[in-house]
């Protein structure tokens, strides 16, 4: 089974959205705990499994004005620290052929 | 903050003791019944649709709710973490093996009054010392964090040494919190028997002071004679030097907790905090918690408690602590003068001095 390079958020991690669209993402299982800008909100919501890093980044791209040119090293370097920290992975080959 | 971070919940009216400073029975304000099972899980499905972290369930004693571990299951399945406040006599080796299969709990808060029976089954009633240690002991067997709490009443309080000594080198614990009876619940009617007078707060603070030394950084408290003295000695240096006010000095900023906690009541009432029973903010399942956190009048007023001055209660007149002071507990200046807004008697620098108490 090869991983691909589809994010998926764990699904037992809780975003927790604050005011002005800043959120805590929060896992129960460990209690660990990160804050995050609306930008990571948005990448979070697309982790799905489905959407590759290249997907994610040109969907914010188009949600969010003003996004720069080096938001696709940003973007990964977040989904990185996430998927460090066990708050997300990366989809595996045979969950796709399944789909 | 849309909703609140962690809630503290009442999840039973029942216990096993009746301890005689317990805040929670002798409340007028309070309807002692328990809510059933589901009425719990449905509002565990409103916080885990509100990205609720954390539950603290207490009582009561929470473990004599014959179906603990559904609600267990309920908090769990709506990804939160737990902790409890008990007095550990129920606590077996099947709910600890269940808990401790969660993986969700954050500790176990169970209360220890004494270094023997005799002393902590003063206040407790007979057995409870027994079946508190005997409920740590579970606990730690099966791996789950223990929090101790000792709270300091007038039966205890020439027993501390002992109790440091059996609860940090008998039995191993890291450390341990403390508090002192207040004025609230069942403590009111018992209070010349069971609370702390000046010279017993002096004595108090001063073993607390000499052992925090000895046990460097394993005693704690968040309220209480320990609390009050390292709070007051920095008040005095303060003053004798002549600082700058406090950034939270002069006002009534006591309490910051309505910024990220809430609590429910046994009988459903969904309350700023368990201190504060007697102020209804709403219903579980029947009121929306979000609605509540966001818009509820009460609690936003208890949210700008930190804007009324000190200076402008004739209780503080010609204080010179008042730069430094911030009033302390809402519960308990509610319980002792009537009124929410208001600084604590009980936490009183100049009044504490003013009865023969000395912090030196
Ligand atoms: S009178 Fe008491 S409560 Fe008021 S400012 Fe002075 S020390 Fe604080
Ligand atoms: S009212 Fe008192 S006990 Fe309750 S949360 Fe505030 S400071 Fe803590």
């Amino acid at each position: 089974m090869n991983q691909t390079d589809r994010p998926i958020a764990n699904p037992i991690v809780v975003l927790r959205e604050e005011f002005d669209d800043w959120a805590v993402l929060f896992n129960p299982d460990t209690a660990d705990a990160v804050g995050t800008n609306p930008v990571g909100v948005a990448v979070w919501k697309r982790m799905d499994g489905k959407r590759s890093l290249d997907d994610i980044v040109s969907e914010i791209k188009k949600s969010f004005e003003d996004t720069p040119d080096s938001a696709l090293k940003e973007i990964a370097a977040f989904v990185n620290t996430l998927a460090e920290n066990g708050f997300a992975g990366l989809e595996l080959e045979r969950k796709i052929a399944d789909a | 903050m849309r909703a609140p971070r962690s809630l503290t919940l009442e999840i039973t009216a029942r216990c096993n003791l009746r301890c005689r400073y317990c805040y929670f029975f002798s409340n007028p304000a309070v309807e002692y019944r328990d809510l059933p099972t589901d009425e719990w899980l449905q509002f565990f499905d409103e916080l885990g649709s509100l990205g609720v972290m954390k539950v603290t369930l207490a009582g009561g004693e929470p473990f004599i709710r014959e179906d603990l571990s559904v609600l267990l299951a309920g908090i769990v399945r709506n990804r939160m973490r737990f902790s409890f406040l008990s007095n550990g006599v129920l606590i077996d080796d099947e709910i600890a093996a269940f808990i401790a299969g969660t993986g969700r709990c954050e500790y176990i808060q169970v209360s220890v009054d004494g270094s023997c029976a005799e002393v902590h089954d003063a206040c407790r009633g007979q057995g409870s010392f027994e079946g508190a240690i005997r409920g740590i002991r579970t606990l730690q067997r099966h791996r789950i964090g223990v929090g101790v709490r000792v709270t300091i009443n007038r039966k205890n309080v020439h027993d501390l040494e002992n109790i440091a000594h059996f609860l940090l080198d008998e039995m191993g614990l890291s450390d341990f919190g403390t508090n002192s009876a207040g004025y609230m619940g069942t403590c009111c009617i018992n209070a010349d028997d069971v609370m702390l007078n000046i010279e017993e707060r002096k004595e108090a603070m001063a073993t607390l002071l000499r052992l925090t030394v000895k046990y460097a950084g394993r005693i704690s408290s968040e309220a209480g004679p320990l609390t009050d003295v390292r709070m007051w000695r920095r008040m005095e240096e303060a003053r004798a030097e002549g600082k700058p006010a406090f950034h939270n000095g002069g006002r009534l900023t006591g309490c910051g907790c309505t910024g990220n906690k809430i609590a429910v009541r046994t009988d459903g009432a969904i309350v700023p905090c368990n201190m504060l029973a007697h102020v209804e903010l709403g219903r579980i399942n029947h009121d929306s918690l979000a609605e509540i956190w966001l818009n509820s009048t009460v609690l936003n007023q208890l949210r700008n408690r930190h804007t009324i001055p000190l200076a402008g209660f004739e209780f503080c007149a010609g204080c010179s602590y008042i730069p430094y002071c911030t009033g302390n507990c809402p519960g308990l200046a509610y319980t002792i003068t009537g009124q929410i807004d208001h600084p604590s008697p009980d936490a009183c620098l100049r009044r504490f001095l003013e009865e023969g108490g000395t912090i030196a």
